[in-house]
């Protein structure tokens, strides 16, 4: 699946496939990806989730998807205050103060709504009652953020994934925190008590060092990588398709990147890439 | 590490140094000592040998995982058999040598494992690793011996994480201290009643690694399957791709 957008400046390009062990297994794709740009305040929203794959989060392409409508909702509102901020430690203050618990709280609200129009079965409320989980556990999934407003980049995420930033000479930039307590089988989320705790948030001033592209990504895109290293060589590269291809020639290929990490081949994991470019004379100027 | 790598088509231009699926490393802890030679290692090889193909036929049909083997043999002290990663596809078992009234320190042979398991020694895309712990006696640690490599083995995230299976080669080698390696009293202990036992018990455990290690694998069922009633275990202990 392909989506494309560019009416604020930055570019962005979504791509996203279900997973060969899904498609072995019978599962849809459980990733979600929405974005969504304000042409009167030039600011660029984007949010990717994964939801669960474990039996426990049956729900989890539903959560998924509520997750990045309601991220897109509290960040597009987010934006103008973000605009305003005059210093890197306010922004990201600010990032940290509002994204995490607006978005949680409107998220568990969503869930709530879905739950109250399609009830648990009988059998799921068993299910439920006997891991001892609280409603919302069947809909857990990732989140993964970012907003850009301004001079400035604020990030957000929860569980895992990847936020990486190019820079215009072709390094990375991780501008979200790490979390050691991910370690590939179990993951922070959305479905959690106090999920809010658990958010990572991030700003970065880019008129103090301009990007030349960010990458938002579930994390079936970062295990389908053989390098250890590959952030960075993952931004060498796309400085150099930038420096060749149009805007247009990322719309046809991020798909096809998504496919390919998500085969049998790659993570066997949904994957979902968003690419974000910025504009040409932001970076080279 | 000879790992299979897809290389990128020049049309598709993806950017990265490649992709390929998730390494899952399995370490397999085979008891060398004195008391293995003769029979018993002999059997304990073919077993091996044997489990291989098992692994390697499981790594072509599923969508997700490479398998990696490293081997520690250990007695007295523990010393790589296979110290760097080789594929399961097309591996060629070397026998292992039983060591001349060898012990079977197994503590030791913990924190080597440990070793490999460190941040940095294995990927951070890697599956949960699996280690196999293999023997046919009680462990001879000096005091604290065990429960020092142990805890070393357990600090390390990879080590606490992995999935932890033991083979008994006969009833007497059926301790406490393969429990506690285990970390779970609700996962058998697999007892080799006799040498003929070990690659039944080997392709038992080879299948629990290999369909535990699959994304969204109810792995009751899977204990239930292989190792028989299941009401002790409880639902978390294979439990993955979830919540923490």
């Amino acid at each position: 699946m392909t989506s494309e957008l560019e009416p604020a400046g930055w570019h962005v390009v979504v791509g996203t496939a279900r997973g060969a062990v899904h498609y072995a297994r019978g599962m849809p794709n459980q990733d979600s990806a929405e974005y969504q740009a304000d042409a009167e305040t030039a600011a660029t929203v984007v949010a990717v989730a994964d939801g669960h794959g474990h039996s426990r989060h049956a729900r989890s392409a539903i959560g998924s998807a509520l997750a990045v409508q309601v991220s897109c909702r509290v960040a597009a509102q987010f934006a103008g205050s973000l605009a305003s901020q005059p210093a890197a430690d306010g922004a990201a203050e600010a990032a940290r103060e509002h994204l995490p618990l607006a978005i949680v709280r409107e998220w568990r609200g969503e869930v709530a709504k879905h739950l109250s129009a399609h009830p648990y079965t009988e059998s799921e409320q068993a299910a439920l009652a006997e891991a001892g989980d609280e409603p919302e556990v069947p809909y857990g999934s990732t989140l993964l953020v970012a907003v850009i407003a301004g001079r400035w980049l604020a990030c957000a995420q929860i569980g895992d994934g990847d936020v990486i930033a190019v820079r215009p000479d072709g390094t990375a930039l991780c501008p979200v925190p790490g979390d050691s307590r991910l370690d590939g089988q179990h993951t922070t989320s959305l479905c959690q008590p106090d999920a809010e705790d658990d958010f990572r948030t991030a700003a970065h001033d880019l008129s103090g060092e301009p990007l030349l592209a960010l990458l938002v990504a579930t994390d079936g895109f970062g295990n389908a990588q053989s390098s250890a290293s590959w952030q960075g060589e993952v931004a060498r590269d796309i400085v150099a398709l930038a420096a060749e291809h149009d805007h247009g020639w990322f719309a046809v290929h991020v798909p096809d990147w998504a496919e390919r990490c998500a085969s049998a081949d790659g993570s066997g994991d949904d994957t979902t890439i968003a690419l974000l470019l910025a504009p040409r004379d932001s970076w080279t100027r | 590490m000879a790992e299979h790598v897809t290389p990128l088509a020049p049309y598709s231009r993806m950017p990265g140094g490649g992709i390929s699926r998730r390494p899952l490393h399995v370490i397999i802890l085979a008891d060398c000592s004195g008391g293995m030679k003769g029979e018993k290692i002999q059997a304990l090889n073919f077993a091996i040998a044997d489990m291989m193909p098992h692994l390697e036929a499981w790594e072509h049909d599923q969508e997700q995982a490479q398998v990696f083997i490293r081997a520690i043999a250990f007695a007295t002290e523990p010393r790589w058999h296979i110290r760097d990663p080789v594929p399961v596809a097309g591996i060629r078992w070397k026998p292992l040598q039983p060591v001349a009234k060898g012990l079977t320190n197994m503590g030791p042979a913990f924190a080597l494992a440990a070793e490999a398991l460190a941040p940095g020694q294995i990927e951070r895309r890697a599956l949960r690793p699996a280690l196999l712990l293999i023997t046919d006696g009680l462990a001879t640690d000096p005091p604290g011996g065990f429960e020092a490599g142990l805890g070393t083995l357990l600090a390390q995230p990879a080590g606490r994480a992995a999935l932890r299976l033991s083979i008994a080669i006969g009833r007497d080698a059926q301790s406490d201290a393969l429990t506690r390696f285990i970390g779970d009293p609700t996962v058998p202990v697999l007892v080799a009643d006799s040498t003929e036992d070990i690659a039944d018990r080997l392709v038992a455990a080879s299948l629990a690694v290999s369909r535990m290690s699959e994304t969204g694998a109810d792995r009751g069922a899977v204990m239930r399957r292989l190792f028989g009633p299941a009401e002790g275990f409880p639902p978390g202990v294979f439990d993955q791709d979830t919540i923490i």
